[in-house]
C-alpha cells in the first residue's frame, strides 16, 4: 500500500474533548452581521465585538452548547472548498479496500511486527533511506517534466551525496542542516496534475492501495523508472517481487499503528481513506503549482 | 510636549496590538502543546494505573485548546443545519468521545518526539494557521492547527496532518452517511461506535 496512506493519518495530536467557547464575533454568516463590517471601517476586534453581540445570545457558561450551536452553518470562503473525487466504481473499490485491509492485518502487519522485533529501528530507517535513494530517477524525471530546475538539481545533489557519503544511500546526509537538500516531493501523477490533467475517478488497486485514474499512470511510469524493476534482467523473475515486498515490510514496520488509528477514528474507514488520499494529492499539486517555498524552521524547538 | 505625547501613544498602541496579535495564535497553541508534553512526561504518572488520571488531565487541556462546537459544526458542514438544537448538542458530545477514544491511546504512547513551531499566518481577522512539525526518529510530520479567535481566546477548530484536514475528512464521511440516513440515525451510528470503542 502506498505509504502515505499509513502516514497521513497520524492524528496523534487531536483527541480528547474540546472547548465550549462563548459567543464571539467570528462568522460573517448571519444576515445581520454581514451589514455590520461595512459600517465598521476600522476593523479592530474590540470594535466588532460590541457591534455583533446584540444578535447573538448571551455568553454561555462552560458546559452548554446552545448559544454556539444555534448558529447555522454557512459556506465560508475558500476554507470550505474541498477537493472531491468521483467514485463510479465504488462497489469494486470497497471490495478492494476490504481485500487490502485483510492483507494488512493478516499478512503485512504480522510480518512487519516480527521484523520490527528483530531489527533495530535505526537499521530499518537506513533501509528506508536506501530504497528512497533508489527513487531518484522518478523524482528527477518528474522535476524535469515540471520544468522545475531547482527541484531537479536538488535531487541530483541528494543522490550524489547520499550515495557517495551516505554509504550507498543508507544514510541521508543530504538532509542535514548544513546541506539542506531536502527530498523533493515529485512524482509523475503530480506532474500530470500540474499540467492540468484532472484526477479522474477513484480506484483502489489490490496490494497497491488507493489511487486515481491519473495517478495510476504514475504507478505504471514509476515501474519503468524504478531501478529494482530491472532486477528481472539480471536475476530470476521472483527476485523483484521479493525485493518490493521487503521494501513494503520495512516501510510498514516504521508505521505500524497509523492505519489502525485511521480505522479507529473513522466512521466509515473506506471514505476516510478516500478523502485523505484526495486531500493529500490535491495539496501536493497545489503546492507545487503555486510555488510555495519551503518553510524554514524559525520557531522554538521543544524537547520531549 | 503634545507631539511627544502623541508619539508615545502611537508607540503604546503599536506595542499593545503587537502583543495581542502577532504571535498570540502561536503562543496559545504552544502553551497548550507544552502542557500536553508535561503530562506525558510526568514521572509520577508513569504507572499504567495512572492512565485514567493522565487522560483526565489531557482532556482538561483540550477543553481549553479546542473549540468543540466549531469543530463539530464544520465537520458536518451544511448538514449541521439539518440537526435541531438537541441533536446538535448530542452530536458535539458524541464526536468528542469518538475522537478521544480514537486518539487518546496514541498520544499516551508517545515517546521521544520533538515539536517545532515553524510559522504562524493570519488567514483573516480572527483566524490563523499555526504550523508545527513533529520530529520522530524516523520521520517528520507537518501538523498545522487552524485557530479562531473567540472572545479574545484563540481556539483550535481544525487540525491538518500532512495536508489532510480532520474536519474535511469527517465531512466527507458524514455527508455520505446523511445522504442515506436521517440525523437521528447518524447519532445512533455514533452512539454505537462510542460504545464499541
Amino acid at each position: 500500500m502506498k505509504s502515505f496512506s499509513l502516514a497521513v493519518l497520524l492524528f496523534a495530536f487531536i483527541a480528547v474533548g474540546c472547548a465550549h467557547a462563548p459567543q464571539a464575533a467570528s462568522t460573517p454568516a448571519s444576515p445581520a452581521a454581514s451589514s455590520e463590517p461595512q459600517t465598521v471601517l476600522v476593523a479592530s476586534n474590540s470594535d466588532e465585538m460590541p457591534a455583533k453581540a446584540p444578535e447573538k445570545p448571551a455568553k454561555a457558561e462552560k458546559g452548554t452548547v446552545n448559544s454556539d450551536a444555534s448558529m447555522d452553518y454557512t459556506e465560508e470562503a475558500k476554507e470550505d472548498q474541498a477537493p472531491a473525487i468521483a467514485d463510479p466504481i465504488e462497489p469494486f473499490n470497497r471490495a478492494m479496500f476490504e481485500f487490502n485491509d485483510k492483507l494488512y492485518f493478516w499478512l503485512l502487519k504480522p510480518v512487519a511486527q516480527g521484523y520490527k522485533a528483530v531489527v533495530p529501528e535505526q537499521a530499518r530507517v537506513s533501509v528506508k533511506n536506501f530504497f528512497s535513494n533508489l527513487g531518484f530517477p522518478i523524482r528527477f524525471v518528474s522535476c524535469l517534466l515540471q520544468a522545475d530546475v531547482s527541484c531537479a538539481a536538488t535531487e541530483v545533489g541528494r543522490f550524489t551525496v547520499n550515495t557517495v557519503w551516505g554509504i550507498g544511500g543508507l544514510m541521508d546526509p543530504a538532509s542535514s542542516k548544513d546541506l539542506n537538500l531536502q527530498k523533493q516531493d515529485a512524482d509523475l501523477g503530480q506532474t500530470l496534475g500540474i499540467w492540468g490533467v484532472g484526477q479522474g475517478f477513484y480506484i483502489v488497486w489490490p496490494f497497491l492501495g488507493p489511487s486515481s485514474a491519473r495517478d495510476s499512470i504514475d504507478i505504471a511510469g514509476e515501474y519503468f523508472l524504478y531501478p529494482p524493476s530491472y532486477m528481472g534482467e539480471i536475476a530470476p523473475w521472483y527476485v523483484w517481487p521479493i525485493v518490493r515486498s521487503y521494501e513494503e515490510v520495512n516501510r510498514t514496520s516504521l508505521r505500524i499503528g497509523d492505519y489502525e488509528a485511521l480505522k479507529e477514528a473513522a466512521i466509515d474507514p473506506y471514505l476516510a481513506l478516500r478523502d485523505a488520499y484526495v486531500q493529500y494529492r490535491w495539496k501536493k499539486i497545489k503546492m507545487k503549482g503555486s510555488q510555495i517555498e519551503e518553510l524554514a524552521p524559525s520557531g522554538m524547538r521543544m524537547e520531549r | 510636549m503634545k507631539r511627544l505625547f502623541v508619539g508615545l501613544s502611537i508607540l503604546m498602541i503599536l506595542l499593545i496590538t503587537t502583543a495581542v496579535y502577532a504571535g498570540a495564535p502561536l503562543e496559545t497553541v504552544k502553551v497548550n502543546a507544552n502542557q500536553v508534553l508535561d503530562v506525558l512526561r510526568d514521572q509520577k504518572l508513569k504507572a499504567p494505573s495512572a492512565k485514567e488520571m493522565k487522560k483526565d488531565k489531557l482532556r482538561a487541556i483540550y477543553v481549553n485548546m479546542f473549540d468543540e462546537v466549531e469543530l463539530s459544526r464544520r465537520s458536518l458542514g451544511n448538514n449541521w443545519n439539518k440537526l435541531n438544537a438537541a441533536q446538535r448538542q448530542e452530536f458535539v458530545k458524541l464526536f468528542e468521545q469518538v475522537l478521544e477514544k480514537a486518539y487518546a491511546d496514541r498520544i499516551l504512547s508517545y515517546t521521544n518526539e520533538k515539536i517545532e513551531f515553524t510559522k504562524e499566518s493570519m488567514t483573516s481577522d480572527n483566524m490563523a494557521e499555526v504550523r508545527t512539525k513533529v520530529i520522530t526518529a524516523s520521520k517528520e510530520i507537518p501538523i498545522f492547527y487552524r485557530v479562531i479567535l473567540k472572545d479574545g481566546v484563540w481556539k483550535v477548530y481544525d487540525v491538518i496532518i500532512e495536508n489532510v484536514s480532520l474536519v474535511q475528512n469527517y465531512r466527507t464521511q458524514f455527508n455520505d452517511i446523511l445522504t442515506k440516513n436521517t440525523p437521528e440515525q447518524l447519532l445512533e451510528i455514533l452512539r454505537k461506535k462510542v460504545k464499541a470503542q
